[in-house]
């Protein structure tokens, strides 16, 4: 009898897999808190498809679930950063986006557009800008902290924090030797990584998973951090600081991509225009602090998120400032050897 | 005719049996080994020529380096977790009967909840504006926070709380097989406490010691999370290398030759095991 009733169970858990409607669910693969979970709900009330969210921490770890999960199509959207996209772009890991389903895009800032990463943008739309600069907790920190420089300041041992990210570590390493962050000469590299063996004794802990979290627990006083978490962090921690390094800030644009294989390509084209919208995009800026690249946006802002210098750096700010590139996979492999050498202490 | 009858059954079984070992554990391990030695692709992953290049580079210092930090780790791990387990366990078989049921059952309660998030948990206890510190603080029992999260100790704290049952359950089973008349034997002999303890019960017990070493040693060097969310920077585990080596640095071949290693350094423990048991067999307590 008992096993009639489960023969019955089945049965009905089959018939209901094989229902012939679409599947009205979106599976969006994205960095942790990157997205307001009211911009989800609103999706959802809107459209009637379900958002599935998962997240990475690192452009690598991202790569690697697509690469593998390719076939399988786990993921109708993702957002790698710049350099992934040309990336995934030339691997021909991902589907042309149809401009045609997609609205708001000549409100989008004409600086982000059609860069060398995807020409005319065919494969990735703008979601947000950002960039990464020092965190500073002023109640335990005396001084000025100005540059990259000084996080390798005797007075921080212990006290620094990194991003758990291999081209921004090497970035500052760059930037302190007077070389450009996107530096795919080997010999640069190494320097770099000489420099930065130096702060290692420092490095309290490498976070990329969400950055402030360390300040605010009162482990680490200065370091690495993404703007949005600055500011997101100072809600909790006022006297957390958010600074311009005279070396110049990293600049860093993450886009919305279509896996090739993804299963709803339909869903990840309405979720790209639904977020596009200007009071949207207005929204996540608003609540996860990091740039929209929507000029439709910028002006719907609250006054005081669009006078947030951590969101919007004035034009001295940027002086510096270096946009992350594509370095190409032999650079990156050079990086791959010194970061895990780096991060094992050698 | 009752053979009969049972034959459905014992095929079914040994079915299942073999194709699990089959499917899930032979197949994937071939294709681990396979990987090992396959050439690093950074578009598909792996691809031809065959090459040992993944084992030369094993024998980078840096690895070795990683190993015996993760190794030493590991042995701290197991070695506390015997300095509790063995009289937790020890106390455990002495409760009545009916507790005893209560008291594991309690032991594996823990067990239900992910220990990732049981990770996380102990993160905020540990953290420097964490529980324990401002436990610690407001009774006045230290002046400073103390810094716990993100050092050796944490990661150790961290393992020992998710294998210390591991190392409790075999030893409360040959603790639970120690015959009392043994004791009472060995007292009658003159025998006092401290002597009994050496030549008696630590004999009788060593089996279910060597198992508790191994279920948590090995396992120990694995769980990558718990560096990667305690660490901080440093204190890397084999687990990590392996885990790096497949999803940040993409160099399969390696990952899969470092995580053979592992295999192999458990198929030695484990062989050790047997012998070191068959001997204490012999000298037939």
């Amino acid at each position: 009898m008992k096993k009639l009733a489960l023969a019955g169970l089945l049965a009905v858990g089959l018939t209901g897999c094989s229902g012939s409607e679409e599947p009205r669910v979106l599976n969006l693969y994205n960095w942790s808190e990157y997205m307001p979970q009211e911009v989800l709900d609103r999706f959802t009330e809107e459209t009637g498809i379900q958002v599935v969210y998962t997240t990475y921490d690192s452009n690598e770890a991202m790569y690697a679930r697509l690469k593998l999960l390719d076939e399988s199509a786990a993921y109708d959207l993702a957002v790698p950063s710049t350099y992934y996209v040309s990336k995934m772009r030339q691997e021909d890991l991902l589907m042309p986006i149809d401009r045609s389903k997609i609205e708001g895009f000549d409100n989008l800032d004409p600086e982000l557009i059609n860069l060398d990463i995807d020409p005319d943008n065919q494969y990735s739309m703008p979601y947000l800008w950002g960039t990464t600069g020092i965190a500073v907790d002023t109640t335990d920190v005396e001084g000025e902290v100005t540059a990259w420089a000084d996080l390798w300041d005797e007075r921080f041992e212990g006290r620094v924090m990194l991003t758990n990210d291999m081209r921004e570590v090497f970035h500052i390493g760059l930037r302190v030797l007077g070389y450009s962050g996107n530096s795919t000469n080997p010999e640069e590299i190494r320097e770099a990584y000489e420099k930065l063996t130096e702060l290692m004794p420092s490095v309290r802990t490498f976070n990329s998973d969400a950055p402030r979290m360390p300040y605010l627990e009162g482990e680490t006083d200065v370091g690495m951090i993404w703007n949005g978490e600055a500011v997101m962090g100072r809600e909790a921690m006022p006297a957390l600081d958010y600074v311009y390094p005279d070396e110049g800030i990293i600049v860093w644009l993450d886009s919305f991509v279509i896996p090739k294989n993804a299963k709803n390509p339909e869903a990840a084209h309405q979720f790209i225009s639904f977020v596009m919208k200007p009071e949207i995009s207005a929204l996540i800026s608003e609540d996860i602090g990091y740039a929209t690249p929507s000029v439709a946006a910028r002006d719907l802002l609250d006054d005081d998120v669009a006078a947030d210098r951590a969101s919007y750096p004035t034009p001295d700010d940027m002086v510096n400032a270096e946009f992350q590139t594509d370095i190409g996979d032999e650079a990156l492999q050079v990086y791959a050897k010194y970061w895990e050498m780096l991060k094992s202490g050698q | 005719m009752r053979s009969l009858m049972q034959q459905p059954f014992r095929t079914a079984v040994l079915v299942l049996v073999w194709g699990w070992l089959l499917f899930l554990v032979l197949a994937p391990n071939l294709l681990v080994v396979g990987a090992s030695v396959m050439t690093r692709d950074p578009a598909s992953f792996i691809s031809l020529p065959v090459t040992l290049d993944a084992y030369r580079q094993l024998l980078n210092p840096l690895y070795l380096d990683v190993f015996l930090h993760s190794l030493y780790m590991a042995a701290m791990t197991t070695l506390v977790c015997l300095l509790i387990g063995y009289p937790f366990a020890w106390s455990l078989s002495k409760v009545a009967k009916r507790h005893q049921v209560l008291l594991i059952f309690l032991l594996i309660v823990p067990f239900w909840t992910n220990s990732l998030v049981r990770t996380y948990a102990l993160k905020l206890i540990l953290a420097t504006n964490g529980l324990l510190n401002n436990a610690l603080l407001s009774m006045g029992l230290i002046d400073e926070p103390m810094q716990l999260l993100y050092t050796e100790g944490a990661v150790v704290i961290g393992l020992v709380y998710l294998l210390l049952p591991f190392m409790i359950l075999p030893l409360y089973s040959v603790f639970d097989d120690l015959r009392e008349d043994y004791l009472r034997a060995s007292h009658d002999l003159g025998a006092g406490r401290f002597s009994t303890f050496i030549h008696v019960i630590v004999p009788l017990t060593l089996p279910g010691v060597l198992a508790g070493i191994m279920l948590v040693l090995l396992p120990a060097m694995g769980l990558f999370f718990v560096p990667d969310i305690l660490g901080g920077s440093r204190n890397l585990l084999v687990g990590n290398v392996i885990k790096n080596q497949f999803l940040d640095a993409r160099n399969w071949p390696f990952g899969a030759a470092a995580s053979i290693m592992l295999t192999l350094a458990m198929a030695f423990l484990m062989f050790a095991h047997r012998l070191s048991k068959r001997r204490i067999g012999e000298e037939g307590v």
